[in-house]
């Protein structure tokens, strides 16, 4: 059996490797994406007040320190049984669309556009976001960074902090927003309107006009019928911040809706011998492998699973493209709502949908007149126990539970990050690839590399959260390995 | 303009944290100096490289994963020596090096001068806040190094 090694994935945060093993007649047998895990954080937390769990959660990862801080104050105001005011509600969810704009455009840009902005068969070296630049000009690539700018400002001014925020109190917001800030957080939001219709509209002219590209995406190696998971409001519209969550099966019935609270009688974990992590699945189909179906409880938590759990978009720009998005792959409505979009790498269009209505729900959250009302805080006043809180991470529902005793010390911490959700569906997608572009041992070629690479890079994953030493690996390792484990041949790619 | 400092890191990662302890040993003997300033982050990429814009000089200390020396090892790198590849796997968005050339074609201030301190580190991979003690002990050393670049031109 031959053995192919990709190590460490290139654009991905932290260090993961792929194996992929062949027969003996070259063909994919197995693939294990096998990334490091940051080990004993429960034990970190136990024992500390928690109370200062936004501010320690918000340091588990470099990507998304803001989703972080909101689920793991959610779960606080659970944790005291305490209600926040509405405006502090509203400060929250605006500052999360800020953030959702910053996050989602940096993926586009710089992570996963480049595949199809510089093109799949584009040396490596050049899919990177100077390629990027090279393809669309700079005046694009400096809108990107006014993009990050702006919002970056806003998270600051409202959050605290430019990288870690630290606003968020259990009970509400550590501060009110004046109407100087209202102000110019409208203007930004009006930019990012802008912003996200024209990344639309690049996608359209470069992605959806391209047949090669449209080919690819429509294409059976990137296709799978999974179960899909997003939050949705009380009109089964997709809502980042709050919300119910809601489980669709792959022929789009309603499969299951519960509180954040009730996850665990909804999810289980299955363990492999070859990962530290753990697999999610829906409880009540259980746990049948690594396969698509209604009888796998393989779920997905993406940007396209959210659109597919969805009845719609709670804005109203963002809801011609979501029609247009369900239009375009040939869905149907059936029972008022579009049946799911398969194709995985529609993800990268479900994610710019997704960017439209944050800004847009950033602009009608900062135009509601009780956003400026001072009141931003309920003390709490119960004495906590167990509380669960939930948000749309932009990788995946993300899940904290904290369990204290009476003083509010933590005696158990449960995590169920974003990206975690999606490493059944990754792993089943790296495979799926891999079968598809590997045939008799054919010599493996960058572009073909790079496939593989783009079935994970469309989760948007992020593994080895806040690890940021300076790297001393090379980018991509190849192992190829005959049946008796012998090394055969090895590549290094070096950008 | 002024010179930046950034602590790199995670200060609940173990090892990941001495970047960051270092940038703190390191204010107290700079408090006098309006023309240094020292942040503390956890990031990279393209947000590393749009904090560093418009500073003079920028020093990083952060830790270093080579294992080719001992924990404690301290090396003076360029953005050079991070690698030759524009896009290495360290971030989410780009690599430092291909975030500092992004912004450059795209008009940004990037500053012409960036060291980074780097410190050999061990454990970075499990949750703690105490460090492997030949890290604690390379902290003075490092903080003596950047003091001496740091001396005003006179």
């Amino acid at each position: 059996m031959e053995k192919i090694v990709i190590d460490p994935i290139t654009r991905l945060e932290g260090h993961g490797k792929i194996e992929i093993f062949l027969s003996d007649d070259g063909e994919v047998e197995n693939t294990y994406f096998i990334v490091p895990e940051l080990r004993g954080f429960e034990k970190f937390c136990v024992g500390r007040s928690a109370v200062d769990m936004p501010n320690i959660t918000n340091r588990i990862c470099g990507v998304c320190p803001e989703a972080h801080h909101m689920a793991s104050t959610k779960a606080l105001d659970a944790l005291y049984k305490v209600e926040p005011p509405p405006a502090a509600k509203k400060i929250r969810e605006m500052f999360y669309s800020a953030f959702y704009v910053t996050d989602h455009t940096t993926h586009f840009y710089a992570l996963g556009g480049p595949d199809f902005i510089v093109g799949p068969e584009a040396p490596a070296a050049e899919r990177n976001i100077l390629g990027v630049i090279k393809k669309v000009g700079l005046e694009i690539g400096g809108q990107v960074i006014d993009c990050r700018k702006r919002n970056h400002h806003v998270i600051k001014m409202v959050g605290g902090r430019a990288v870690h925020p630290n606003a968020g109190l259990p009970g509400g917001w550590s501060k009110a927003i004046n109407e100087e800030e209202r102000k110019e957080i409208e203007s930004i939001a009006l930019k990012n309107i802008d912003f996200a219709i024209f990344s639309l509209q690049a996608f359209d002219d470069i992605v959806l006009r391209n047949k090669e590209y449209l080919d690819l995406v429509l294409s059976d190696i990137y296709y799978h019928r999974t179960y899909y998971m997003g939050t949705v409001d009380e009109n089964n519209c997709v809502n980042f911040y709050d919300g119910k969550i809601r489980v669709v099966s792959p022929d789009g019935n309603e499969f299951a809706k519960y509180d954040a609270k009730d996850y665990a009688q909804h999810i289980s974990e299955h363990v492999e011998q070859w990962t530290y992590l753990k697999f999610p699945y829906l409880r009540k189909i259980g746990w049948k492998g690594f396969v698509d179906g209604p009888e796998s409880g393989v779920y997905c938590a993406t940007p396209l699973s959210r659109l597919n759990a969805a009845d719609g978009m709670a804005t109203p720009k963002a809801q011609e493209f979501f029609e247009k998005f369900y239009t375009t792959f040939g869905s149907k409505k059936i029972n008022g709502r579009y049946q799911p979009v398969h194709h995985r790498l529609a993800t990268h269009w479900a994610r710019l949908i997704e960017l439209l209505y944050a800004a847009e729900r950033m602009l009608e959250l900062i135009r509601d007149p009780g956003i400026t009302d001072p009141h931003v805080r309920v003390i709490p006043a119960e004495i906590p126990a167990e509380g669960v809180g939930s948000v749309e991470a932009p990788r995946g529902t993300l899940t904290h539970h904290y369990w204290t005793d009476e003083k509010g010390v933590l005696t158990k911490v449960n995590l169920i990050v974003g990206t975690t959700n999606n490493y059944a569906p990754i792993s089943m997608s790296v495979k799926k690839a891999a079968q598809s572009l590997i045939k008799k041992g054919q010599v493996i070629e960058d572009g073909l590399l790079n496939k593989i690479e783009m079935a994970f890079r469309l989760y948007d994953p992020c593994f080895s959260c806040a690890t940021h030493s300076m790297p001393g690996r090379m980018p991509l390792q190849v192992n190829i390995r005959n049946s008796s484990g012998e090394l055969v041949r090895n590549f290094e790619r070096k950008g | 303009m002024k010179t930046l400092i950034i602590g790199l890191g995670n200060k609940i990662l173990k090892d990941d944290g001495v970047g960051i302890r270092a940038a703190e040993a390191l204010k107290e003997h700079i408090s006098q100096r309006d023309d240094i300033e020292i942040m503390e982050l956890s990031v990279g990429g393209m947000r590393l490289m749009e904090i560093m814009a418009d500073y003079r000089r920028v020093f990083i200390i952060d830790a270093v994963m080579t294992g080719n020396n001992p924990p404690g090892t301290i090396y003076k790198l360029t953005i050079d020596d991070l690698g030759q590849s524009l896009h290495t796997s360290s971030t989410h968005d780009a690599s430092l090096a291909c975030a500092l050339e992004a912004g450059r074609q795209m008009g940004i201030n990037i500053p012409s001068e960036i060291i980074i301190w780097g410190i050999e580190a061990l454990e970075v991979n499990t949750f703690g806040e105490s460090m492997t003690p030949a890290l604690e002990e390379a902290i003075p050393a490092v903080v003596g190094k950047l003091l001496k670049d740091l001396v005003p031109a006179s």
